[in-house]
């Protein structure tokens, strides 16, 4: 018994998980895993997916695709992108002439060309991509409630987690947000125990470590140690409590604490230290380049779902930070900004760490999810620069059983709209869903017992195979 | 609610059209009847089931209404879509329609039925038959009866038979137990396609018996076999005891004994105050000797000035009080009307009404704060519906709700009560001009003549409609087109009436949560035939004493906490029929206030809050810092009552409050920065002993008592004795007791 409370906690026993809540769960409600798992022909779909793993690299703000990866060098003037195109890998396939390593690497990409939905907000929109679900309406300030639908890593967290000791789903190096904390983020109604772990320390400052696992200054290994014998032996004092779930659960989590604590194996995947200077400086002594590096260590040690946010902002202003929202707002101008700042981060990071990942034989296991909440306009706008656009805008997956140098779907000759095959973001998230080897159609429960499937769409299955 | 219908997959509009009367039944020489019999089968098979083709998008290209709720649409799927492969008239056996199902060709959804099925019968004559309509005039189902609906069966004995007898339009009866759904709410029970349920250990459970558009439920008592059971139970005390320990003789379960003194007295100071004993309140409760003395306790705290406090959070928490949407001055005072209808012991049911009725200025009249909050008609219509009636209608706005009696016309006719509110936006200096949920300064809530909500299926304006207990709408009601003087007021009156059961009822189920919880009806805003009172013969009489007692909140909690059923103790053994009846008291773990007060108490130092002065509790809180607003930053103390799952206050569900242990919480009180800071404050019950010469293990004594209202025993006395030796000095010795206590399950949990 108390063991199976202690597996909880990473490797999730369902119907351990489901008594854990205590005497909540004594209810006569029939517990929605079990029926999910019932009704809709199994959780886990074998032989539909390769991949053990996800890392999802978010690219807050919105990425331009039609001045990077979905360039249009024949649109009219008005629309054409400043930038020249540069052939890659794949032959007849080109992308921005600012992303010359990306294009050394395009032969491990899948594209879909034509991912669309209606949100042109930031939240609205941020939440549409995280979670591959519409809110009710475009609001740019969404509240983030448990009305929402979880984060991708937490659906896996609920469904299928990690067996490896370590966290199922890890998010770095920020909470992302524009006025308010974008939803989509978080557990929402499956519950606390299935948020994702945060850090938001830098994994490109010296002292990186993980909060969580760093005891005060004054409270040593032994020290803790002696207060929990401090704390077992009260615990011993009241009989009638020892075999209660709740006390149980209570238990299992000190348990878990402690040997986290003290864990090498987790210590070590957290270790960026480890890594030889020569391959931290490959991914780039940026932010988002350690992050790359961590989440590479991360899915080495079996996390099995990492997001990792490109920027904490919406950004689009600056040439040393923030995201991709490049309006050419106060006087900038997206052509300046974009080969400063976002590209080069991008262009130093993403193809080392798609190399890295296949040379240590992870890519084949590792889904590497690359997309922004939309892209942006096909005509360029009256400060040289580009608005929001849902309608049509590019996702790049590689691994994980994606056919490296594919394209999916085709927007039309500006980039304006699909041209044929469009794919939602409900689609999108049945990708991933179907690449991890979980049923996409699996139902969770929201807080009203609601039935809802994982994702409202259908796999990309031409990707694959 | 922001999970609109097609998110539930489900067909939107679908309305259970009053069918046009078809043959029950059909002998076997006959065609099968398609509203009787097919859709019946699409049911039983699980094919119109949301996973599968009931799913919004179909699957595999097929599509059915979900759980048979647009015959009309699926006849035409079946007979008229450009598919028509999946009906081969020529040769029925080749139809994807018998062979999908059969897995005689690949089928996602595996195989459902097999050649001998009665439901592969009937699909093929229907096919045989050419695939025809119901005659006009063919009778419809008008109401199932299942036998037995109710039973208590006692292992070795594992099993019930149930039956299901369907009547008809015409008057006909029919068995149509091979053509129901059984659906069981315990997963220890498998129902087979006949109708056999079994259990494969004891346990309660409700079936579900579904027929077309008709269901029933059933209640199963599997209970284990006690030949020599005897039943023992402490005395009654009155009518909540003799209800329940008559269920639980009938079940052959023995309560547990009454708890000792201690134990009473932190469960009862935590229920109606949120916070621990005081070292004074447990010295002179122990040392009394009056027979009466816990019932002298319970009158105390109902009286006490935490008492309000307390229910206050409660509320709050329900009626959306925080910052952001009512700004500063109406979170300020609607908590304090809040607290004072409880201070002032305001009948539950004005105290409802008087919210659904008010109208003005969100500053001067502080009940129209519950409106602020609710900016929809929608949105209010769907909170009043959970909140005071324990309904939870959102299912219903996109179809008939699949496990309740709600039409989409309960929804709007309901909605339309809330659609003349309107709001007069006296100032709004709201900082981020793009968020529309900010409001900072005073709006009017104002009642217009215009304005309705409209019922999709008919375009037109909503008849008004109750959401009484038969489901009917007051007649007068839905055909007036705006009944005099208004709306609200109407629907004040009809909410408080003590007519109205429904409301007295979710009430009384929510008094009882909040001191068990757990309701009798679980959860407490689902009420439903689908979703039965555990005990629904306690729940009545709860019920009935509160409408008898003027909606009387202490009243019902006073009764209630008199009980013996409220003072039984936990026990070691966990049973889940035990737990479920109210056999046993189940530990919960403190919820966020009551966790960071009794931190606070224990250690003498105040937690820091945002705009709260310091030494305010966390029970005292009026709104809610949760971090997701830039202007209204979370202080420490607000960082830990979010972690441990003090609610964002933008539902209006109990279930927005968690009480789940995560990770996130046990490294906060190992390693998390509230824990470590108050632990070293130089102000600190520790620090400030010491200072006065107080003798550690003195310290010690204090601290035993202000954590776990007790001294150290003989065991922890030497254990401390030697850590205290070991450690040398009496700083870190005092500290990691202090720790040890905080994190130990008897202070983190109530029982």
């Amino acid at each position: 018994m108390i063991r199976s409370l202690i597996d909880q906690a990473t490797r999730i026993n369902r119907r351990d998980a489901l008594r854990i809540g205590g005497p909540g769960m004594l209810g006569l409600t029939l517990p929605a895993l079990l029926q999910a798992e019932e009704q809709s022909g199994g959780v886990l779909l074998p032989g539909s997916g390769k991949a053990k793993s996800v890392i999802f690299l978010f690219q807050w703000g919105g990425p331009s695709h039609v001045d990077t990866f979905d360039m249009k060098p024949d649109a009219p003037e008005e629309y054409r992108s400043k930038y020249r195109t540069i052939r890659t890998s794949v032959p007849g396939m080109s992308v921005c002439e600012h992303l010359p390593e990306t294009a050394k690497v395009m032969h491990h990409f899948g594209q879909i060309r034509t991912v669309h939905h209606t949100m042109n907000n930031h939240n609205s929109a941020g939440y549409t991509a995280l979670t591959g679900v519409e809110p009710p309406t475009d609001d740019q300030r969404l509240r983030d409630s448990l009305d929402l639908f979880p984060a991708f890593g937490s659906v896996v967290d609920y469904l299928a987690p990690g067996s490896s000791g370590l966290p199922t789903s890890v998010a770095f190096p920020y909470t992302i947000a524009d006025g308010s904390i974008t939803p989509g983020q978080r557990a929402s109604f499956l519950g606390r125990l299935h948020d994702p772990l945060f850090i938001s320390n830098d994994p490109n400052d010296t002292n990186f470590r993980l909060p969580q696992l760093s005891l005060p200054s004054d409270v040593s290994w032994e020290r803790l140690q002696n207060r929990r014998a401090l704390q077992s032996i009260i615990n011993q004092q009241v009989q009638s409590l020892d075999q209660s779930m709740t006390a149980q659960g209570l238990d299992a989590y000190y348990e878990k604490a402690a040997s986290m604590l003290n864990s090498r194996q987790i210590r070590k995947a957290f270790d960026i230290s480890q890594e030889p200077d020569a391959i931290r400086d490959a991914y780039g002594r940026t932010t988002y380049g350690q992050s790359c590096l961590l989440a590479r260590r991360l899915v080495e040690s079996g996390v099995k779902f990492v997001t990792v946010y490109f920027a904490p902002s919406i950004g689009g202003r600056s040439k040393t930070d923030g995201g991709w929202d490049t309006h050419g707002f106060d006087d900038t101008r997206m052509y300046e900004i974009l080969p400063e700042w976002h590209f080069p981060v991008t262009d130093h990071t993403l193809p080392v760490l798609i190399n890295d990942l296949k040379l240590r034989g992870l890519l084949d296991e590792t889904l590497v999810m690359w997309f922004g909440e939309f892209g942006r306009t096909p005509k360029i706008n009256k400060n040289i620069s580009r608005d929001h656009w849902p309608k049509c805008y590019t996702a790049l997956l590689a691994g994980g059983g994606v056919r490296g140098g594919s394209v999916y779907g085709a927007s039309d000759r500006v980039g304006a709209f699909p041209d044929r095959d469009p794919v939602t973001t409900g689609d999108l998230a049945a990708t991933m869903y179907h690449a991890l080897g979980i049923n996409p159609a699996t139902e969770i429960r929201d807080n009203l017992n609601r039935p809802l499937p994982i994702a409202r769409g259908k796999a990309v299955t031409e990707l694959f195979g | 609610m922001m999970i609109s219908c097609r998110d539930c997959n489900l067909l939107g509009l679908a309305l259970l059209l009053c069918l046009s009367g078809f043959t029950a039944s059909a002998g076997a020489d006959e065609s099968p009847s398609f509203q009787n019999e097919v859709m019946a089968v699409l049911s039983k098979a699980g094919c119109n089931r949301g996973t599968c083709h009931g799913n919004a998008n179909g699957k595999g290209g097929f599509r059915l209404s979900l759980r048979g709720q647009n015959p009309e649409a699926d006849f035409q799927t079946l007979t008229h879509s450009a598919a028509q492969r999946r009906i081969t008239a020529l040769n029925p056996d080749d139809s994807l329609l018998l062979k999908k199902p059969l897995m005689q060709v690949p089928h996602e959804g595996g195989q459902q039925l097999t050649m001998d099925s009665v439901e592969h019968q009937i699909l093929r004559r229907w096919i045989e038959a050419g695939t025809p309509d119901d005659p006009a005039g063919s009778a419809s189902v008008i109401s199932i009866r299942v036998s037995p609906m109710h039973r208590l069966v006692e292992f070795p004995l594992n099993s019930a038979q149930l039956t299901v007898n369907a009547t008809f339009s015409d008057g006909s009866t029919r068995d149509v137990t091979a053509l129901t759904v059984f659906e069981s709410s315990s997963l220890h029970v498998e129902i087979d396609r006949s109708g056999l349920a079994t259990a494969s250990r004891p346990c309660l459970t409700t079936v579900t018996a579904r027929y077309l558009n008709q269901q029933v439920p059933v209640r199963l008592e599997f209970i284990a076999h006690q030949p020599d059971f005897a039943f023992t139970a402490p005395p009654v005390a009155n009518f909540i005891d003799e209800a329940v320990f008559s269920q639980l003789q009938r079940l052959k379960v023995n309560p547990t004994a009454v708890c000792d003194d201690i134990t009473f007295l932190r469960r009862v100071c935590l229920d109606l105050t949120g916070l621990l004993p005081s070292a004074q309140q447990t010295q002179a409760f122990l040392q009394s000797t009056a027979a009466d003395k816990r019932a002298k306790l319970i009158d105390e705290l109902l009286a006490s000035d935490s008492f309000n406090d307390f229910q206050a959070l409660r509320w709050a928490d329900l009626l959306r009080v925080e910052d952001k949407t009512l700004d500063e001055t109406g979170v300020s005072v609607f908590h304090g009307w809040i607290r004072t209808s409880f201070a002032e012991n305001r009948p539950l049911n004005d105290f409802c009404a008087d919210m659904i009725e008010a109208k003005g200025s969100t500053y001067k009249v502080p009940a129209t704060n519950f409106y602020r909050a609710l900016r929809t008609s929608e949105e209010r219509a769907e909170a009043a519906a959970q909140l005071f009636l324990g309904v939870r209608l959102q299912c219903a706005k996109c179809h008939n709700h699949p496990f309740d009696q709600w039409t989409q016309d309960d929804y709007y006719g309901w909605s339309n009560f809330f659609a003349r509110i309107d709001y007069e936006i006296v100032e709004n200096k709201r900082r981020d001009s793009n968020d529309k949920h900010e409001f900072a300064g005073e709006q009017i809530v104002k009642i217009t003549d215009k304005g309705d909500v409209r019922n999709p299926t008919t375009g037109k304006p909503a008849s008004l409609r109750f959401l009484g207990n038969s489901g009917d709408a007051d007649p007068e009601a839905v055909t007036a087109g705006d009944p005099a003087p208004d709306r609200l007021q109407r629907l004040g009156e009809w909410l408080r009436s003590p007519d109205n059961e429904r409301f007295a009822a979710t009430q009384a189920n929510r008094i009882w949560a909040q001191l068990f919880g757990r309701g009798l009806v679980d959860p407490v805003d689902d009420f439903r035939t689908t979703n039965p009172p555990v005990n629904p013969e306690l729940l009545t009489l709860l019920t009935q004493e509160f409408v008898a007692h003027d909606f009387d909140v202490r009243h019902l909690m006073r009764i209630i906490l008199n009980s013996n059923t409220y003072q039984l103790a936990g026990s070691s053994e966990e049973d889940e029929i035990a737990a479920t009846c109210f056999a046993v008291t189940v530990p919960r773990r403190l919820t966020a206030e009551q966790a960071l007060d009794g931190i606070c108490s224990v250690l003498n130092v105040p937690a820091a809050f945002g705009g709260h002065p310091q030494g305010t509790k966390a029970v005292q809180l009026t709104g809610v810092r949760n971090g997701g607003h830039r202007y209204s930053k979370p202080d420490v103390g607000d960082r830990f009552l979010k972690l441990f799952g003090k609610p964002n206050r933008l539902q209006s569900c109990e279930c927005e409050r968690s009480g789940e242990p995560t990770l996130a919480q046990t490294f906060e009180m190992i390693s998390g920065e509230l824990i470590n800071e108050m632990l070293k404050n130089p102000g600190n019950r520790i620090r400030l002993q010491l200072a006065e010469k107080t003798p550690p293990m003195e310290i010690v004594s204090q601290l035993y008592q202000a954590a776990l209202s007790r001294p150290p025993s003989a065991d922890e006395q030497s254990a401390i004795e030697k850590h205290m030796q070991q450690t040398a000095d009496p700083v870190r010795s005092l500290e990691d007791i202090a720790w040890a206590l905080l994190n130990s399950n008897e202070f983190l949990i109530r029982r």
